[in-house]
């Protein structure tokens, strides 16, 4: 029969080792912690962890770090003594460092044989590129992504958000997920590597799909697009203020169009989609026009009332200040002395979590050192001393 | 067909789970599809006469019948069953109730509206089975402001913070190619699956899950609220560069033409910058008070361009690529469109893509996941024709 969801968060039984660093592995790793998982961060001391820009504050909380210096000998033994306490080890850097430290799969399974072992490089573990540096906004280059990106004159744009990271990152927790499954069932433990530039390709399927099958290249023109039309970003009044609308069928689009009430677009024939898009120009004309005098807010208001799809372009500020996930409590409110009260954003995956009132925000390095080293390897004060003196591990200030 | 050098002994993680997918378009099918990779059995609810909306949405297929000749339809549709059933009817509805006693996930996309209209309240469909996990995946969940909105792609992108970040400063602001907000909840909803068969393992206990496609990409940002919270810069789209304001900016995130075509440059740390100027010759930059902080080298960007345009503009991406990354160490990328992504040379030595036969002959290439894994290999089903499976369903019932 069923009982009380666990307490202490689902995942509350699972510890994970997490030597990830910059954005998708972290981003992983958060999930797990607010679901209650043990996320030991591993940092290397020389380079400190909180800083000004917040980054690290968002998506560190809820993890305890450990300083360790990988390419000495004891700081080694320390790391190796935590993958035998541990179910997943996950990293993201080139292949070559955790081979060139000692520390790659083949030699943390002869520690801990049913370890889950993730790498999360740029372009996966082997292959030609393997062994190249990556990030977000390279990996989604070679997935295609911004070929299929621009306003129609031919120059490929960028997403504004190095989007290999959070795809990778999401696949990162189901495997993770799945591998422990596979664990309880066999007792097995694997290797899971995840390419940040495979991600964003896996999330184009339909253009892969229809390519293959045509041997078309598609090119972007601006926001229009084949179902949707009219469909853009329109400007409002104010700086810098844009609504999108997007139109799918001509229900929608009668009512748009009593809305719009506009002399160009009420003399040419629009009542179907094929209709729509040979006048793409005057509508969106029109639609600008109209759009230009109304507040972003009110027109939004104004063309969801009329079953309109539509929503405000919004900033990093007005997401932070968006009514609709304020009323829901996405937001995680935290207050730190060094930094006063901010806003982040909380967890979009509904479940067992630890309550927000009981997550802790972003340890610098090597904060919790000592209670990891004493309450999970039984370490001894002089052998934390000797491990201090050695530089092999860093207790923070 | 998939990579034979991923090793024996394989496991499908979800064998013996089963998965009712009452959902329609790509959210919830991507979800399906993952889990059906995974070994779960997926079952499809299709609604009479056309069922999934995104059967009739492109891109198509060449030569296929209509109905399956959506390459949208099926790439989020392999490998699970379709049961064709008018659900929404009363005897539907309670044919479906008697069906989902025999699962252990309902995945179903209900919003509001249509919960108001089949008189389902607005939480656990099934309360008499403690074990099941229902998810509700929705544009913005089941309460709050915007819970009966209408939505879209671009609507999802502009609400959730993604498209102001991308196109030029000034100019329209640009959606991500396709689907993507559908994309990134499928993989979400998937790790929200996985922990509840995870906490039901432990306390035996299901749950309800309520997701949000906007909460989904509110917590996929990287850095955009945090400036504004900590620095108090609004971050802005700013075409192919970093914007100058904030301590992000520097120069080397840059996306210029070459003799093919466009190359993406990713140049973020101090001593990528150095050998960037090793690169062109100019290692004179790296003292010159002009360039020496990275707010200067922002302010110069242009003239940077120009001089990094020179070195690049005989060579063709590949020479590029291969340079800046084997002897120079810089992170970069081709910019690829569909028909180089397909021949990728790192692409294919991982074998991503999957031939599957659609039938009649025809032959289409999907991409599979983004990962290789010791223990785990993706099992690739076909897309079922509408109602395939109904008798195998429907009879026993």
């Amino acid at each position: 029969m069923a009982k009380d969801l666990i307490s202490s968060g689902s995942l509350s039984d699972i510890r994970v080792l997490d030597l990830t660093r910059v954005w998708a592995g972290p981003l992983a790793t958060r999930v797990m912690g607010d679901f209650g998982a043990d996320i030991i961060k591993i940092s290397d001391p020389r380079v400190q962890l909180l800083s000004s820009n917040g980054l690290n504050h968002k998506l560190n909380r809820n993890k305890r770090n450990i300083g360790i210096r990988l390419d000495i000998e004891e700081g080694r033994d320390v790391l190796l003594g935590l993958v035998k306490k541990s179910d997943v080890i996950i990293e993201n850097f080139r292949p070559r460092v955790m081979r060139n430290l000692n520390i790659g799969y083949d030699v943390l399974k002869t520690v801990k044989p049913d370890i889950i072992f993730v790498s999360m490089p740029g372009f996966g573990v082997d292959g030609p590129y393997s062994e190249y540096p990556a990030f977000g906004t390279t990996a989604e280059a070679v997935a295609g992504i911004p070929s299929l990106i621009g306003y129609g004159d031919g120059v490929p744009i960028s997403t504004g958000i190095a989007y290999g990271d959070p795809i990778s990152g999401l696949n990162a927790i189901t495997l993770i997920m799945a591998a422990l499954r596979i664990k309880n069932q066999t007792g097995h433990g694997q290797f899971i590597d995840i390419a940040l530039s495979a991600s964003p390709l896996c999330n184009l399927g339909e253009y892969v799909g229809a390519y293959s099958g045509s041997n078309k290249v598609p090119n972007p023109s601006g926001n229009r697009s084949k179902e949707y039309s009219p469909q853009g970003a329109f400007r409002c009044r104010g700086r810098d203020q844009w609504i999108a609308i997007s139109v799918f069928n001509n229900r929608e689009w009668m009512n748009l169009k009593n809305l719009l009430n506009d002399s160009d677009v009420n003399d040419i024939q629009t009542d179907t989609l094929e209709h729509r898009k040979n006048h793409e120009e005057i509508i969106e004309g029109a639609l600008a026009k109209w759009t230009s005098r109304l507040d972003a807010f009110e027109a939004v208001s104004l063309l969801q009332e009329n079953g309109i799809r539509s929503g405000n372009v919004s900033s990093g500020a007005q997401l932070l200040e968006d009514a609709h996930l304020n009323d829901r409590d996405f937001f995680f409110d935290f207050e730190e002395e060094e930094y006063g009260w901010k806003r982040y954003d909380g967890n979009s995956i509904p479940g067992n979590k630890i309550p927000k009132s009981k997550w802790s925000g972003t340890n610098d390095v090597g904060v919790n050192s000592k209670e990891i080293l004493t309450d999970l390897l039984g370490y001894t004060e002089s052998l934390c001393k000797e491990l201090a003196s050695k530089e092999a591990v860093y207790f923070g200030d | 067909m998939l990579g034979s050098h991923q090793g024996n002994g394989h496991v499908l993680p979800l064998n013996g789970i089963r998965v009712l997918e009452v959902s329609e378009g790509v959210a919830g099918p991507y979800c399906g599809r993952y889990l059906a990779s995974m070994g779960a059995e997926v079952v499809k609810i299709e609604r009479p006469p056309h069922g999934d909306w995104s059967r009739e949405i492109g891109p198509f297929i060449e030569g296929l019948p209509i109905g399956d000749n959506s390459a949208l339809y099926s790439y989020n549709n392999q490998g699970k069953k379709s049961v064709l059933l008018e659900w929404t009817s009363s005897e539907g509805f309670q044919k479906l109730q008697s069906m989902v006693s025999e699962f252990d996930v309902l995945l179903e996309d209900w919003d509001l509206a249509l919960r108001d209209e089949i008189g389902i309240p607005s939480g656990k469909f099934i309360d008499s089975d403690p074990r099941l996990i229902e998810i509700s995946v929705t544009p913005f969940g089941l309460s709050g402001p915007y819970a009966s909105w209408k939505s879209s792609p671009i609507v999802q992108l502009a609400l959730g913070g993604y498209l102001y970040l991308t196109g030029e400063r000034g100019k329209e602001p640009l959606m991500l190619p396709g689907r993507q907000p559908d994309y990134l909840t499928g993989l979400n909803a998937s790790a929200a699956i996985h922990i509840a068969l995870w906490e039901r393992d432990r306390s035996g206990s299901g749950q309800f899950l309520e997701m949000s496609m906007l909460e989904t990409l509110a917590t996929l940002h990287q850095f955009t609220m945090e400036m504004t919270t900590f620095e108090g810069v609004l971050r802005m789209r700013n075409g192919n560069q970093w914007q100058r304001e904030s301590s992000f900016a520097s120069y080397g995130i840059t996306t210029l033409p070459c003799s093919d075509g466009y190359i993406c440059f990713g140049i973020s740390t101090e001593d990528q910058w150095e050998r960037l100027c090793a690169m062109i010759g100019r290692t004179d930059l790296i003292d010159d008070p002009d360039y020496d902080t990275r707010i200067k080298r922002a302010d110069n960007s242009e003239y940077l361009d120009t001089l990094v345009t020179e070195w690049i503009a005989d060579r063709t991406r590949r020479e590029i690529f291969v340079e800046t990354s084997e002897i120079w160490g810089l992170p970069t990328a081709p910019i690829l469109d569909m028909a180089e992504v397909v021949k990728d040379d790192q692409f294919r030595y991982r074998e991503i893509f999957y031939d599957q036969d659609l039938g009649d002959s025809q032959v289409v290439t999907f991409p599979t996941y983004p990962y290789i894994a010791s223990k785990m290999k993706p099992n690739i089903g076909l897309p079922p024709s509408l109602g395939e499976h109904t008798e195998d369903f429907l009879a026993t019932n």
